[in-house]
């Protein structure tokens, strides 16, 4: 008892001083600032930076150069491969990351034992710190000792051992292999979870009904899974593009930019390149990108919500 | 009643396909999921396993070709070198030489001690940070109702997308511009910004569903609502609090992005400084292999626990698994 009426003495000496209205945003305040100056802040810095022609190392010597970082995107064909390339991770690599996703999270819960244990070894890959996992696949796609070119060889694919990831037709693959590796465990969490939380009782009244086991999986199953296939979806879209480590660590987005997406070409851009303007301009793209992605994620996140 | 009548929906159930109504039918359906079982977790697995094996290899079968499915023979070496090289460049080489008769000496350079140490460090500041601040927010949040509240909640998921690479280069512009450039600290505030918003939503779902009931008895008590935080919810929202602690904690030992472009490299975390090696002359991928299966195991502790909560807090509680 006595603790407690000592505490209550100093909370309350601070807060009596404290009109009601102020005293409910306090507590958010910290959190608010933090978010506002790391993450939100920045992003109004980019649109300034991206007028400017701004060298990394002397930025007090920017230069004011209109839309011209943004005409550069327009004409340049090196970025406009980058863009092209971005678009192919994209699509490709989160739809055989969901296609993938899918079929483990189903098999998890149909077809194997020990479902719990099963999932958590399955997840490894997305928790796996990124550069562990990525320095694995450089590994493997390695020239010279690396397993996958073995493989390839026993299975009749090519003669002799190339080297993948310095070969400007093939080095986007690998990166993205790995990228397909990492996010399907994902997807495949919450396939099972959403699996496991449809009432059997549904399947049950269905069968009654007669429907097939397709019929079910089309009128019950994908119907209460739409929430979390959506937010899964529009995971993947994201954690695809804003992706930096698996191209940078198997490739560095090289050999020339075959290998580059967006955000490694804005790395580049900022940290080889120095050129600050040009890099922000890009930023900003990827950011409205990103930003499409977002407002879609909050519509189904608050559609859940609202259901539940 | 089962035991006696075991199906007696048979008869409706009946397919148009014979891959559900002939026994071969059942047959190619059975073979055609366990080879797709197979290859699926083959390709989950198999890297992993990569590993694994190659940490314990040495460094001349790490170089023969083709590779080596099973080491040949089972070697500690991988790990040995991590060790000593992190011996070495702490510079407790005289003291183990003295200590234990044992001179460590590595041709290799990476330390794991003090890249371990320094993303201990970060990793838990921004655990602490994000936790008491956005525990704080989320309670006021579930608790309160006032203007903009649910724009405050939108802007918090949507910050959740943003980090890493989409803003790499303006925060290093307003890093430097602070005067923080190449310290732990400013790490600290970065994922702590990045990893609290998630937490003001996981909290905010478990204060969400706090029954209201005890709030009021714990008034009845006579308790002002900082105390009833503190001394009537808090010890019931442990669970939910360590699932938060552990999520930010992850995400500061993962990250690359910000490591990479606002550290310099005698202040590296871990995932700079592994890059660094990886990327360095002639690697030697036994001690890669080594050095990530013991930066990895923090990891893998917290993914048992966080499992759960993590899934809740992508889908916004709508499952509870």
């Amino acid at each position: 008892m006595s603790y407690s009426k000592q505490a209550r003495g100093s909370f309350e000496s601070v807060s009596e001083r404290i009109p009601e209205g102020v005293k409910v945003y306090l507590p958010i305040l910290p959190v608010t600032a933090l978010v506002g100056l790391f993450i939100l802040y920045p992003i109004a810095q980019a649109i300034y930076s991206s007028f400017f022609n701004k060298d990394l190392l002397a930025p007090s010597e920017a230069e004011f150069i209109g839309l011209a970082n943004y005409a550069e995107i327009w004409s340049n064909p090196t970025i406009h491969q980058v863009l092209w390339n971005t678009l192919i991770w994209v699509v490709v690599g989160s739809s055989a990351a969901i296609v993938l996703g899918f079929l483990m999270g189903w098999l998890l819960h149909e077809k194997l034992p020990y479902t719990s244990v099963a999932s958590a070894i399955v997840l490894i890959p997305w928790v796996l710190p990124r550069v562990v996992g990525a320095s694995i696949w450089q590994f493997m796609f390695g020239g010279s000792q690396g397993i996958i070119n073995e493989l390839l060889v026993q299975l009749g694919v090519i003669d002799e051992y190339i080297v993948m990831l310095g070969s400007t037709e093939l080095s986007l693959w690998p990166p993205i292999i790995g990228m397909i590796w990492r996010l399907a465990p994902l997807f495949a969490l919450l396939t099972l979870t959403s699996l496991q939380g449809i009432d059997e009782h549904l399947y049950e009244a269905a069968r009654m009904d007669g429907a097939t086991p397709w019929e079910q999986f089309r009128f019950i199953t994908i119907p209460m899974m739409r929430y979390n296939l959506a937010i899964g979806f529009l995971l993947m879209l994201i954690y695809n593009i804003r992706n930096f480590s698996m191209i940078w660590v198997m490739t560095k987005g090289g050999p020339g930019v075959s290998s580059s997406t967006l955000p490694v070409m804005i790395y580049r851009t900022a940290f080889v390149d120095f050129d600050v303007g040009l890099a922000s301009a890009l930023s900003l793209i990827l950011f409205i990108v990103l930003l499409v992605f977002s407002y879609y994620y909050i519509q189904v996140y608050d559609q859940v919500r609202g259901d539940v | 009643m089962a035991a006696q009548d075991p199906d007696p929906t048979a008869e409706f159930r009946r397919n148009e396909s014979w891959l559900f109504d002939t026994t071969a039918g059942a047959y190619v359906r059975k073979t055609a999921v366990a080879l797709l079982t197979l290859v699926v977790f083959a390709f989950v697995l198999f890297p992993l396993y990569w590993m694994v094996v190659t940490a314990f290899k040495t460094t001349a079968e790490i170089q023969q070709i083709p590779p080596t499915v099973f080491p040949n023979d089972f070697s500690l070496e991988g790990f040995r070198l991590v060790v000593e090289s992190s011996i070495q460049a702490g510079g407790y080489t005289s003291l183990f030489a003295n200590l234990f008769g044992w001179q460590a000496s590595s041709a290799i350079d990476i330390d794991i001690l003090s890249l371990v140490l320094n993303s201990l460090k970060v990793a838990i500041g921004a655990g602490a940070i994000a936790l008491v601040f956005g525990t704080a927010a989320s309670y006021v949040l579930s608790r309160r109702d006032f203007a903009g509240k649910n724009a405050l909640m939108s802007i918090f998921l949507a910050s959740l997308m943003f980090p890493g690479t989409a803003i790499m280069v303006p925060e290093w512009e307003l890093v430097s511009a602070l005067g923080l450039f190449n310290t732990h600290l400013v790490l600290i505030f970065i994922y702590g910004a990045m990893t609290a918003p998630f937490v003001v939503w996981l909290m905010k779902g478990f204060f969400d569903d706090f029954p209201d009931s005890i709030i009021e008895a714990s008034r009845i008590d006579q308790c002002s609502s900082i105390e009833t935080f503190w001394y009537v919810i808090v010890p019931m929202a442990r669970n939910s609090l360590i699932a938060s602690f552990i999520f930010a904690f992850l995400l500061a030992w993962n990250e690359l992005v910000f490591a990479l472009t606002l550290l310099d490299n005698s202040r590296y975390t871990v995932p700079p400084g592994l890059l660094t090696f990886v990327q360095g002359f002639n690697t030697q991928w036994n001690v890669v292999a080594a050095a990530s299966i013991i930066i990895s195991l923090p990891v893998l502790l917290g993914l048992a626990y966080i499992q759960r909560y993590f899934v809740q807090g992508l889908t916004g509680g709508a499952i509870k698994g």
